[in-house]
């Protein structure tokens, strides 16, 4: 998926004019998201699973929980990965093989924003320590792409995390055993929950469409928790942010986040 | 038989058989003449065909187009018709026969991004189907908003001996070129009419399948804008 | 292929299976079309516990230039399964496995679908299985011809999928996950249901002549059936909420 999507110029000027006049090209307010809805337990088979829709925008978050071996370096905890891919389904220009940097950044991102939080207690994942910890994975696929995928690749994952079942398992002759039919409830410490701004001709802009994405200057995604707190940031594009813009954009993060945050917790 | 009443069919449905010719998304499979898409088949003066309630926009020639001006060569121009075939303007086309010029002659006429009203010359599709502006009511459109439809949906968009369309124009005061390949281009004096007419080209589009669309596009024209 | 020791019983002195289904009898099927905003043509299909989303893009411009025919129009299809699909989380680069079954289906699709009419372009069929419970390849089959006529992709026919195989010496349709761990064959199918011809055939597993022929037969059963759901989301999309003209 090419991150330079080519958008003409008779377009751009087209917009412009629209947020000169305090517009958007859809309608809404410069700090207003588009449309969320969240369903739980679309894969039953997995532990988890959340489809998210941010507008046309929709991504698919999978958790499989399973045992591992623990990291070298941190033995008393378990694990955590989230990973996203952007399907081919996605988008015209969306291509298969191994993933360019654009995905990658939303895969990484996407990580980060779970991880930085602590959502996960990883220390009560812990089945023999140094030897065997629980595997928590959360793969996020992007079914329909409309813009904006570090948020909706967030609310997935925090959706899908927040309502999966753990396994019960037992060391049993050194090794992990399931016991079938026996879940314990995952560790969850807070909701993190991403809003991603993009920058076009100094107006700040929240949620950006696939349009508004394609001639943006510049964008920052910020991670915030459910106390309130920044726990992820990343600045994007060719462009630069101001310190007031930087401020404005994470007190937007919050306010708009906790209204997320709502939608999720509904959800389950 | 010809007047045989309108079936919705899908692909590799028999549709009739026996002595007709297979036209349109129609093929002869022994006896049978069989959908290849799906849509409404039309049985009419011995001949089969489906007319399509779905897929992109296949170049025929004769077909007047709306064209977005792409690129150029120094001997023609392309443009992008709304398809996977992208249609080919011969530079001759514009300057006439004897032409030969520079780059800067090209932009000048027909720049990267202009609007063109066109006619398929030549839809051979193991090439680039060839397009022509020259003819009356062809060439470039000075002003207006592209709105892109369905191509499938343009026969509901003019309606009954043009009914549908004259209907908008008459009530949003304003002009609407339709190309056969789905791309339109609107204009109006008034900015609220534009806005107005954009919006029931858009109502068309959605409801194109359902009975009473006419009803519901003469009410959304009436209501007052908020 | 299985035969792999199990408690389950996978048949029972009434001829009931382990998930209640009678031998001859394929689990539930629902297909809904044009789920995608940007795709131009996609299905979503449930086939028993089987949750696989297709999109089609096409006929589209192909790169690199030298991959396009200038006689006819190329086919490519993908087939992937998301790595919280299956029991065990599958990494998500394609596997040997999902190569070879793109493949197959792509060879069973080709036969249908009418690519001499664009030259020079492809159609790009991508097949994701969200959740797997044994006979994916078949559902996909099944999606992706539901998809390609969403597209308005012209086609020959369509091709349903369905398989049969052999579980407890019994011969049965439509094998599920535990079936195909613990049964004794599993014979996919592809079928275009008025040209009556099989264009999708694999089998994992021992049969007699005589099971051979019996599995083809109620694949065939089963390939039918599953056509009427597949005509079913076609006309529930285009045909219905009132008679045009």
């Amino acid at each position: 998926m090419s991150d330079g999507l080519i958008i003409d110029q008779l377009k751009k000027n087209q917009i412009l004019d629209l947020l000169k006049e305090g517009k958007r090209v859809d309608g809404r307010q410069f700090d207003e998201p588009r449309k969320l809805t969240i369903d739980i337990g679309v894969i039953p088979k997995a532990e988890g699973s959340a489809r998210a829709r941010l507008g046309d925008t929709e991504v698919v978050a999978g958790v499989k929980v399973q045992p591992e071996r623990p990291f070298p370096d941190t033995g008393d905890k378990g694990m955590l990965i989230c990973t996203a891919e952007i399907l081919p389904i996605a988008h015209p220009s969306a291509e298969t093989g191994p993933p360019q940097p654009p995905v990658v950044e939303l895969a990484r991102v996407t990580d980060r924003g779970i991880r930085e939080s602590g959502m996960l207690d990883m220390k009560q994942l812990v089945l023999e320590k140094d030897k065997s910890v629980i595997g928590v994975f959360c793969d996020n696929a992007v079914t329909d792409h409309d813009g904006n995928l570090f948020d909706a690749c967030s609310y997935a994952s925090t959706a899908a995390i927040n309502s999966c079942k753990i396994p019960k398992y037992e060391m049993q002759d050194e090794k992990p055993v399931k016991i079938e039919g026996e879940f314990i409830e995952p560790p969850i410490t807070t909701l993190p929950v991403s809003v991603t701004m993009a920058k076009i001709g100094g107006f700040i802009l929240v949620d950006p469409t696939i349009e508004e994405w394609g001639i943006m200057d510049a964008r920052i995604t910020i991670t915030s928790n459910s106390d309130g707190n920044v726990v992820a940031l990343q600045k994007g594009g060719s462009d630069g942010f101001t310190q007031e813009e930087l401020i404005k954009c994470a007190e937007l993060s919050v306010k708009v986040g906790s209204k997320i945050r709502e939608i999720i917790k509904q959800s389950k | 038989m010809s007047g045989e009443r309108k079936r919705h069919v899908i692909p590799g449905e028999v549709i009739t058989s026996g002595s007709y010719r297979a036209e349109q998304n129609t093929i002869q499979v022994g006896d049978n003449i069989v959908s290849t898409i799906v849509g409404l088949s039309d049985i009419h003066d011995g001949s089969v065909r489906v007319i399509p309630l779905t897929g992109g926009y296949m170049p025929k020639d004769d077909d007047l187009v709306i064209g977005k001006i792409a690129s150029h060569s120094s001997l023609s121009w392309t443009a992008d018709i709304n398809s996977c075939y992208v249609g080919m303007l011969p530079a001759s086309d514009v300057f006439g026969r004897d032409y030969s010029s520079s780059s800067d002659d090209m932009t000048a006429k027909l720049a990267k991004g202009d609007l063109i009203a066109a006619r398929i010359v030549n839809a051979d599709m193991t090439r680039d189907p060839l397009i022509t502006i020259s003819g009356r009511e062809l060439g470039k459109i000075d002003s207006g908003e592209l709105v892109k439809i369905s191509p499938n949906k343009v026969p509901r968009l003019i309606g009954k001996r043009g009914s549908m369309i004259q209907m908008i124009e008459s009530s949003t005061n304003s002009q609407v070129t339709i190309g056969q390949n789905g791309l339109l281009v609107v204009s109006s004096e008034d900015p609220n009419g534009l806005l107005k007419a954009i919006q029931a080209i858009e109502l068309i589009e959605e409801q194109a399948h359902v009975a009473n669309l006419t009803d519901q596009v003469n009410e959304m024209l009436e209501s007052k804008s908020e | 292929m299985g035969g792999r020791d199990t408690d389950i019983v996978l048949l029972d002195e009434n001829g009931i299976r382990s998930d209640g289904r009678k031998v001859n009898e394929t689990r539930k099927v629902t297909i809904k079309a044009g789920v995608l905003k940007n795709a131009n043509g996609s299905a979503y299909i449930e086939f028993g516990d089987n949750k696989i989303l297709v999109g089609v893009y096409g006929p589209r411009d192909v790169h690199p230039k030298h991959m396009s025919d200038t006689d006819t129009g190329i086919l490519r299809c993908r087939y992937h399964m998301a790595p919280f699909s299956v029991g065990e989380r599958k990494n998500p680069a394609p596997s040997r496995r999902e190569v070879e079954i793109s493949k197959v289906i792509k060879e069973a699709l080709e036969p249908a679908v009418m690519l001499k009419e664009f030259p020079r372009t492809a159609v790009d069929v991508y097949m994701e299985v969200l959740q797997a419970d044994g006979g994916t390849r078949c559902a996909a089959l099944t999606g992706a011809s539901v998809a390609l006529a969403d597209a308005g992709i012209p086609m020959r026919d369509l091709v349903a999928g369905c398989a049969a195989g052999k579980a407890a010496d019994a011969v049965i349709l439509d094998v599920n996950n535990e079936e195909d761990q613990a049964g004794q064959a599993d014979l996919p199918i592809g079928y275009m249901p008025n040209l009556k011809k099989i264009t999708l055939l694999q089998l994992d597993g021992v049969l007699t002549p005589e099971e051979y022929k019996q599995c083809i037969e109620i694949g065939i059963e089963g390939c039918n059936q599953v056509y009427e759901i597949q005509k079913k989301a076609l006309q529930d999309k285009f045909f219905a909420s009132g008679e045009k003209q």
